[in-house]
C-alpha cells in the first residue's frame, strides 16, 4: 500500500485510462502497454475505487479483463464525477480552507495579516504570511473571497454567495440542479454544488447518456475562454495509434476555437475550429485532445466565425471534406420508400432527421432526400439505417455509391449464410 | 478557476460534513468515511481526521476522548465563481423554465448580475439531435412537466390522458416513478406504473409533450416499488450478441456509440474482432436494430434470432431493390 494514494496530482493520465476500461471492456493489463506494471495497478485500483460496484472482471486465457460496465441511462449520478472528487492537496491546503473560511464568515473585512494574526491566535498553526498571502489570492481567483484595494493596503472579504440560502431563496433551484447535473455542457459543476448541499440527484435518468464525455469537461472551460476571448489555442493532440505506441507528446495545432460540436447519436464531441496553416475549417476530438492553452489573439475571429457558420449549413455531421472536393461534389440525392398510409412513421423520421438535406415527395410512396454537403460519406452512416426501403442512391461520389452497393451485397451474403466462416 | 480543484474533492466534503457539529468522535469519522469516502478512503482519510502523528489538525481531543473541532462556526458552503458563472449559463436554457417561473428567474438572474455566463448558446452545437424536440416554452408542456415532477416527488397516484406513438388516446390512473431525458431527442418522458383497482398492472413510459390532461387524485402510493424491477420489466430476455470486426476502424466506432449500454466483451485475439453482448430495453429494439444496421459489414447481429432475422429481413428487401444496381457493381 505504500506509495498509493486514492488522490490524483494530475487528471490527464486516468482519462485514458477510465476511458479504456469504460470503452473497450476488455482490456487486461498487456493491452496497457505505454506504463508501469505499478502505474497500471494503481490506477486501476483508483477506478476501482471511484466506481464500485459498476467494475466488472472476467477471467479468460488472456488474464483477467477490467471494466465498467453500466447501463448509463439507469445511474442516477455520472460515478465518473468522482475522478473530478479526486485531487491531491497539501496538509496546507486543507487547513487554510477550513479557517480562513471559518475567520471570514463572519462577513467583516480583513488584510494578509489579520487573517495570519487570527490563524496563529485561534487554530493552533503558524502559519508566515506569504502563504496566506497566496492562498488568499488564490482564492480570490475562485471567488471565494473578494479582494479590495483600500490605500495600499487589500482587504479580503467571504463571497456572500452560499449554495444553501440560494436554494431555499429561489424555489425549484433544487430540482433544476438535480436535471442539469446529469445533462452535457458540463453538467459535473452542477454536481460540485449538489455535492456541496449533500444533495443528489434522485429524479432523473439520461438516455442516450454518454458519461464518458465528462472526461473531457477538463478541457473546455480554457476552450469556451478563448473563444470568448477571441484567442489561438493549442491543442496537443494524441491519436488511438500514438497512443498504443505510448506516444505521449503527441501532436501540436495552433487552431481558431470556433464552437464545440456535439454529436448525440455517436458518442462523439468535437472542437470546430479554423486551421491557418491550411487555411480551412477542421473538427478535433475532444477525447483525442490532451491539452489545451490559449495562444494568442485572433484579429480575424468575428470575420472566421461569420464563416464557418455559413459553412457549418452544408455539413452533415462534423466534416468540412477536403479541399479539393469542396465545391466538386454533386448534392447525393437517396430515395426512399415510405408507404403513407400505413408507414407514416418513416417519414416523420425523415423528416426529424434529416437534418440540412431537403427531402420532397418525388413519387407514389418515394420521398427523396437531397444532401449538398461538403463531405456525402458522413451522411452514409445514417442512411444505412433506412435499410431495406432505400430505392437509389444518385450524386455524391462514384466511390461512395460502390461502397454501398459492395457493404449491401456483402451484408446479404453475411445474414443469409454464404459469407465464409461467419457464425449462422 | 479550475473544475478539478480540491475545494470540490471528496476529502475536503467529508471534513465539511464532520466539522458541522462541534464535537465528534473516531466512530463517526469512520462511518462518515466509509459512508461518503471513495471505497478505500477508510484507508487513508480517519488518520488525518482524528488526532494523531499525521492528522492536519482540524480537531483536538477533549479530555473525554471527544474530538472537538479548532473552527468556531460550521463551514459555510459557498458557490464559487466557476458554480456561479455555470448557474448564469443555465438561465438561458429554455428548460430552466420547467423548474422556476418568471419572478424566481428574473430574481436569480439579479442576483448574478454581475456573473459572466460560463458559456452562449452558440459556443456549443449538436450535430444530430431530431429535429422535434419538446416545446420548453408552451405553457401547457410547462404546467404538464411540473406536474409529473411533483407526482414523482411525492409518489402520488395521478389521472393521466396521453396520445400514444401510434395516435390513439389513452387515459389511466398511474404512478409516476422517474423523470427521463433524452438529449438525442431532445424530449423527456416519465416512467411510471398502470394501475387497475390501485394494483400495479403493467410498466409504461409517457412523453410528457403527449400528455394532454394530468390531475392530481389526492392520493399516494404507498406500495413499495424499486426502480430496478421497474428496468428489469422492460429489460430484454437475452442480450443483442454482435460480432464487431476491426474494418473501418469498427471496433472504436462501435463501442463509442454504444457506451451508454450494459454491454459485455470477449475479444477475439486471432481474428482481433470483438464479441458484444448487449443488454437493452425491449420497446427499444427498433432503435437499436436500426443503429446496428447503420454499421453495414463491419459487424454482424449474432443473435438473438428475433433481432438477426429482422436484419436479415430488411438486408434481403434492400438486396432486392438495389438487384440491379449490385448486379452492374459486380459486372464491373
Amino acid at each position: 500500500m505504500a506509495g498509493f494514494s486514492e488522490l490524483i496530482k494530475n487528471f490527464d493520465k486516468t482519462r485514458g485510462y477510465v476511458r479504456d476500461f469504460f470503452i473497450y471492456g476488455c482490456k487486461v493489463r498487456s493491452d496497457f502497454d505505454r506504463r508501469s506494471v505499478r502505474t497500471y495497478g494503481d490506477e486501476k485500483r483508483r477506478v476501482e475505487s471511484w466506481m464500485g460496484d459498476y467494475m466488472r472482471y472476467d477471467d479468460s486465457v488472456r488474464g483477467r479483463s477490467v471494466s465498467i460496465a453500466a447501463d448509463s441511462g439507469h445511474i442516477p449520478e455520472n460515478p465518473l464525477y468522482n475522478a473530478y472528487c479526486s485531487k491531491s492537496f497539501t496538509d496546507n491546503d486543507i487547513r487554510l480552507h477550513f479557517f480562513i473560511t471559518d475567520i471570514l464568515c463572519d462577513g467583516k473585512s480583513r488584510t494578509i495579516k489579520q487573517v495570519t494574526d487570527l490563524l496563529s491566535e485561534g487554530y493552533g498553526h503558524i502559519f508566515d504570511e506569504q502563504t496566506v498571502r497566496n492562498k488568499l489570492r488564490e482564492y480570490a481567483e475562485e471567488g471565494i473571497v473578494s479582494a479590495e484595494k483600500r490605500g495600499k493596503t487589500m482587504y479580503y472579504t467571504l463571497t456572500p454567495d452560499r449554495a444553501d440560502e440560494y436554494i431555499c431563496e429561489y424555489s425549484g433551484l433544487a430540482d433544476a440542479l438535480r436535471f442539469f447535473s446529469e445533462t452535457q455542457d458540463l453538467g459535473v459543476i452542477g454536481n460540485s454544488i449538489l455535492r456541496t448541499l449533500g444533495m443528489k440527484n434522485d429524479l432523473f435518468f439520461i438516455k442516450h447518456n454518454y458519461m464518458i464525455h465528462t472526461l473531457e469537461d477538463i478541457l473546455i472551460p480554457e476552450i469556451l475562454e478563448a473563444m470568448d476571448e477571441r484567442q489561438f489555442v493549442t491543442l496537443r493532440t494524441f491519436s488511438e495509434e500514438s497512443k498504443r505506441a505510448g506516444e505521449l507528446p503527441g501532436s501540436e495545432n495552433r487552431v481558431v476555437p470556433l464552437r464545440i460540436l456535439v454529436s448525440v447519436q455517436t458518442g462523439r464531441r468535437y472542437l470546430a475550429a479554423y486551421i491557418p496553416g491550411v487555411k480551412r475549417f477542421s473538427a478535433f476530438r475532444l477525447d483525442y485532445i490532451r491539452s489545451v492553452e490559449k495562444s494568442g489573439e485572433c484579429g480575424s475571429y468575428d470575420a472566421l466565425k461569420a464563416k464557418f457558420v455559413k459553412a457549418l449549413g452544408r455539413c452533415f455531421g462534423v466534416s468540412f471534406g477536403m479541399r479539393r472536393e469542396t465545391g466538386s461534389v454533386s448534392p447525393m440525392k437517396i430515395t426512399v420508400f415510405a408507404d403513407e398510409t400505413k408507414e407514416p412513421y418513416i417519414i416523420e423520421r425523415l423528416e426529424r432527421e434529416k437534418r440540412c438535406c431537403t427531402l420532397e415527395k418525388s413519387g407514389e410512396h418515394l420521398y427523396t432526400l437531397t444532401a449538398d454537403v461538403f463531405d456525402p460519406n458522413e451522411l452514409m452512416h445514417w442512411v444505412k439505417t433506412f435499410i431495406g426501403r432505400i430505392v437509389s442512391i444518385e450524386g455524391g461520389t462514384d466511390s461512395i455509391r460502390r461502397r454501398f452497393y459492395r457493404d449491401i451485397e456483402r451484408m446479404n451474403k453475411m445474414y443469409s449464410g454464404d459469407e465464409n466462416g461467419h457464425i449462422q | 478557476m479550475d473544475i478539478f480543484s480540491e475545494i470540490y474533492g471528496t476529502y475536503f466534503r467529508i471534513a465539511a460534513i464532520l466539522l458541522e457539529r462541534e464535537t465528534t468522535d473516531e466512530k463517526t469519522v469512520r462511518e462518515t468515511v466509509q459512508r461518503e469516502g471513495f471505497r478505500d478512503s477508510v484507508l487513508f482519510l480517519p488518520q488525518k481526521l482524528i488526532p494523531g502523528s499525521e492528522d492536519w489538525g482540524l480537531f483536538t481531543r477533549t479530555s473525554g476522548g471527544a474530538l472537538r473541532r479548532r473552527t468556531k462556526y460550521p463551514p459555510v458552503k459557498l458557490l464559487t465563481k466557476l458554480q456561479k458563472m455555470w448557474l448564469k449559463a443555465k438561465l438561458a436554457d429554455p428548460r430552466i423554465r420547467l423548474f422556476m417561473d418568471d419572478d424566481t428567474l428574473s430574481r436569480l438572474d439579479g442576483r448574478l448580475a454581475g456573473v459572466k455566463p460560463l458559456y452562449t448558446s452558440g459556443q456549443f452545437g449538436t450535430t444530430d439531435r431530431f429535429s422535434d424536440s419538446d416545446d420548453y416554452l408552451s405553457e401547457d408542456y410547462i404546467r404538464h412537466f411540473r406536474a409529473a415532477l411533483d407526482g414523482v416527488k411525492h409518489r402520488k397516484i395521478m389521472e393521466i390522458e396521453f396520445v400514444s406513438g401510434h395516435g390513439s388516446t389513452i387515459r389511466g390512473r398511474f404512478v409516476l416513478l422517474k423523470m427521463e431525458y433524452s438529449p438525442k431527442n431532445d424530449k423527456f418522458r416519465v416512467y411510471c406504473y398502470l394501475l387497475r383497482n390501485d394494483r400495479i398492472r403493467s410498466s409504461s413510459i409517457i412523453n410528457i409533450g403527449r400528455i394532454t390532461r394530468v390531475e392530481d387524485t389526492g392520493r399516494v402510493f404507498r406500495t413499495k416499488t424499486s426502480m430496478d424491477e421497474y428496468f428489469s420489466s422492460r429489460k430484454c430476455s437475452t442480450p443483442a450478441v454482435v460480432r464487431v470486426t476491426p474494418e473501418r476502424n469498427g471496433v472504436e466506432r462501435f463501442m463509442l456509440e454504444f457506451a451508454s449500454y450494459e454491454k459485455h466483451t470477449v475479444c477475439d485475439l486471432e481474428k482481433g474482432e470483438y464479441k458484444v453482448e448487449l443488454w437493452y430495453d425491449e420497446s427499444d429494439e427498433t432503435e437499436l436494430l436500426i443503429q446496428l444496421l447503420s454499421f453495414g459489414p463491419v459487424i454482424e447481429i449474432i443473435g438473438p434470432e428475433r433481432l438477426r432475422r429482422q436484419a436479415e429481413e430488411r438486408v434481403k428487401r434492400q438486396a432486392e431493390l438495389l438487384k440491379e444496381r449490385l448486379e452492374d457493381d459486380e459486372d464491373e
